[in-house]
């Protein structure tokens, strides 16, 4: 695969390398006193990109490449932004996972996608000096250019994919919507911002520090989700490193919860929504007495009710979190069956079904609990596991979501559980060390 | 002083008219122009971004920082100054009639501080901008002016809001906070300065054009305000699983982080160490978690384990390792009899382990507040560190 990655990385530094050369011959490079200042802005926001929000990942760099071909203006557009995508190609990650062959790869493709987007502006530039009446239509092309732009990004990354990783994209085109609309926001932002350049120039600096400012607060802002994420997933874990039975079951939940979700079409925040759940499904166990959840053998009346509280102390205890109050509101009904039975949390009216968040995280906790060894049985077999989630789907368990977790499963490749158990009571024999 | 804090918001509103009314009669503007920048920044006064510190900005600064640049450049101080007070005065009619009952109070003293700040600006703009036209030249003389006033308006807001704000908390951490939020601050002039800039060239494009940028940074400070919420919040919840489970006192970590940030804040830590001693203080119980343990209960555990515990519960999160290291020490004494003191013991611990141990003495053994004392005192200079002993007994006095 090296060599494969090697060969594709030439082939894309040739293109850059011609795409600069044609940009060269046919455009004048921009004053250097014009063109330096918007090269180190374009170098850092593409170095430090940082999360926007859960659809918005991407880093501005398509808005300041416009803003940039703009602000050269006609003449000098393409070979102004191309040579600014020619010395920013790398990120900090990049950088931190030493991806030469990727960076390169990197390089030819935002090089021709620039000097693109260069020559499709053209057209929309006022002939003579600029005016405030130019604005629509630069404002047009700008978006035009940034489509371009994206576009042509994204067709020479899915063929390096392909070609890479001899993998085709399962759905190319099902996010398309939502990049496509920022992409056009981009490239309006953009435009209007170089145009803004050629009238009033003192008012670049300003900008480029309000965005500069905005970028600080994203980017403690993402440091704080990450520190929020890994503190809850620390001390779920290192609760449950204490239980030897129970030890990666959240992990494990969350990671089937999202294979779920994602085959069911979950995106961006509701996909997030299900993950968060799943980390926080069993917290309330942590308020049961610890030799309850380990204990052999049935469960008496009282201990079951007492084990059943853990789906309300859950509510109580993260009600307290706003940002936690809908995953709260799923994981408090894990515990309900898709025909409406079941124990579940305050939100849930009994004899109503829950949630399809709720229906997904029950599943994925079945599934584990079943594939994983408990202190009253060792694991069972993933046959079996799938087997006995089908046969109490549309009662326990909502049969799509089933479906949707066979499927992932398998397709996966991953296998889970004992290789041959095949029933519930050959697992408690052994377990009990008897002979079956 | 608090019977007449009623009268606050008429006299303002007087003052506001009054100022207006001069401000008006003195400009070398048209009144159509000064009361168009009024509207501007009265529904800009509508708009208000968090800050870190709890304290909210209003956009209003924004468009009261364009107004001096706009409105006659320079020399035409009373078209400014009185286009300030129309603005402020209008904003808050409008808050006084569909604002809502609780943010009233608030509301009313931000008014109060936000148009004397934006006075402020208006007059040290014009001042320095005179004064850098004789010194520098015509060229520079606007950036000179709005800098200068920006930093004078930022001081004014910072100790303003500390004296404000707070009743019971040390001053000086209060200001340490407020200069904490100048992005804000900073961004807030930027998009007024910008606005100015652009509007004679741009006509109506100018408002796009600076709200794009700005609305981006507004966007980070408002959700980066709600993450820190977010996370404290977290932190508050983990922090009561043992009081949950029956295997702390209810509340305890409550009060013992409240009384511990009173403290700190006393003692004059920086508002970072404050949070460490929050999350400390809260989490500083957590190692409890683990004595549902049926062998645990049998052989019997030490103070010491339950700080072992929890440090190593808390050092799975790789964001508090720092707190972690806060929570091991909680117990150790300040001085063993017979030793020099422990340097490198840092003061959170110190403010935990006391504070933790005055809670545990009002709360469970039922002293009063004096009593409680007594016992710190007691142990003041071997189990607790005189100078937080100190702290202790004055926020507590004080209460």
């Amino acid at each position: 695969m090296q060599a494969v990655k090697v060969r594709l990385a030439i082939a894309y530094a040739a293109l850059g390398v011609t795409a600069l050369a044609v940009a060269m011959v046919t455009q004048d490079f921009p004053p250097l006193r014009d063109w330096a200042p918007f090269a180190v802005v374009a170098f850092l926001t593409v170095y430090h990109a940082v999360e926007v929000n859960d659809h918005l990942t991407a880093s501005p760099a398509a808005m300041i490449f416009l803003a940039t071909a703009v602000a050269f203006g006609a003449g000098h557009a393409a070979l102004g932004a191309a040579a600014i995508s020619a010395v920013s190609p790398v990120t900090k990650s990049d950088i931190a996972e030493r991806r030469i062959a990727l960076s390169v790869i990197n390089w030819g493709q935002t090089v021709v996608a620039a000097v693109m987007a260069g020559f499709v502006l053209e057209p929309f530039f006022p002939d003579g000096a600029w005016s405030q009446r130019d604005f629509p239509l630069v404002a047009v092309g700008a978006m035009l250019a940034s489509m371009v732009y994206h576009l042509v990004n994204w067709g020479l990354v899915s063929f390096a994919v392909r070609v890479v990783y001899r993998k085709r994209e399962v759905r190319p085109w099902s996010r398309m919507g939502s990049i496509l609309q920022s992409t056009v926001v981009m490239g309006f932002v953009g435009g209007l911002l170089g145009a803004t350049y050629h009238l009033v120039p003192v008012a670049l600096p300003l900008i480029f520090a309000l965005f500069g400012v905005g970028y600080l607060a994203f980017s403690s802002l993402s440091e704080l989700r990450e520190a929020q994420e890994a503190t809850l997933r620390g001390f779920i874990k290192a609760l449950e490193a204490k239980d030897l039975y129970t030890r990666g079951h959240t992990e494990r939940v969350a990671y089937f919860s999202q294979l779920i979700a994602e085959r069911m079409n979950y995106r961006g925040t509701r996909l997030e929504r299900v993950r968060w759940a799943a980390l926080i499904h069993d917290v309330g166990k942590l308020a049961v007495p610890r030799d309850l959840i380990r204990k052999r053998g049935p469960l008496e009346d009282e201990e079951y009710l007492q084990l059943q509280t853990h789906a309300h102390v859950v509510e109580d205890l993260l009600a307290e979190v706003e940002f936690l109050r809908p995953m709260v509101e799923i994981a408090s009904g894990h515990h309900s069956r898709f025909d409406g039975g079941g124990y579940g949390g305050t939100g849930h009216a009994h004899g109503t079904a829950p949630s399809q968040e709720a229906r997904i995280l029950a599943v994925a906790d079945a599934f584990d609990a079943m594939t994983s060894t408990r202190s009253y049985r060792v694991a069972l077999s993933q046959e079996f596991a799938f087997q006995e989630l089908r046969s109490n789907a549309g009662t326990q368990f909502d049969p799509e979501v089933v479906e949707a977790l066979v499927q992932s499963v398998v397709e996966s490749g991953e296998r889970y559980g004992s290789p041959n158990l095949g029933s519930e009571q050959d697992a408690r024999y052994i377990a009990e060390g008897k002979a079956r | 002083m608090d019977r007449f804090r009623h009268l606050e918001p008429v006299v303002w509103a007087v003052t506001m008219l009054a100022i207006a009314f001069i401000g008006i009669g003195r400009s070398e503007s048209s009144l159509v122009a000064v009361t168009t920048a009024g509207i501007l920044i009265a529904a800009a006064a509508l708009v208000t971004v968090p800050a870190s510190s709890g304290n909210r900005f209003s956009l209003a600064l924004a468009a009261a920082t364009a107004v001096p640049l706009l409105i006659g450049p320079i020399f035409d101080f009373g078209g400014a100054v009185g286009a300030v007070a129309v603005g402020f005065l209008s904003g808050w009619v409008v808050l006084q009639l569909f604002g809502s009952a609780e943010n009233l109070v608030t509301a009313n003293s931000d008014f109060l501080r936000q148009s004397f700040g934006a006075f402020l600006f208006a007059a040290a703009y014009v001042v320095l901008a005179q004064a850098a036209d004789v010194v520098v030249g015509a060229a520079s003389a606007n950036l000179v002016g709005a800098v200068g006033a920006a930093l004078v308006w930022f001081g004014f807001e910072t100790v303003a809001w500390a004296l404000s704000t707070y009743d019971r908390v040390s001053r000086r951490y209060l200001i340490k906070l407020a200069v904490e939020d100048w992005p804000v601050a900073f961004s807030l002039f930027a998009v007024g300065a910008l606005f100015a800039y652009v509007l004679p060239e741009l006509g109506w494009w100018a408002p796009v054009v600076a709200l794009l940028p700005y609305s981006f940074a507004h966007l980070a400070f408002y959700r980066s305000h709600s993450a820190r919420i977010t996370y404290s919040q977290t932190i508050r919840s983990l922090a009561r699983i043992p009081e949950v489970a029956g295997l702390s006192p209810d509340g305890h970590s409550d009060r013992t982080a409240e009384l511990a940030v009173a403290v700190a804040t006393d003692l004059g830590l920086n508002p970072d160490e404050v949070r460490m001693v929050e999350y400390a203080a809260r989490l500083h119980d957590i190692g409890r978690i683990t004595l549902n343990e049926l062998n645990i209960i049998k052989v019997g555990f030490t103070d010491d384990d339950i700080a072992r515990w929890g440090a190593e519960i808390i050092s799975e999160a790789p964001y508090l390792t720092e707190v972690a290291a806060l929570v091991r020490q909680q117990h150790d004494p300040y001085r063993r009899p017979g030793e020099r003191k422990d340097p490198d013991l840092p003061i959170p611990s110190k403010i935990i382990k006391a504070a933790s141990a005055y809670d545990h003495a009002t709360s469970e053994l039922g002293f009063s507040a004096l009593e409680a004392l007594e016992v710190l005192h007691r142990g003041a200079a071997y189990d607790y560190d005189p100078d937080v002993v100190e702290g202790i007994r004055h926020i507590v006095m004080t209460r």
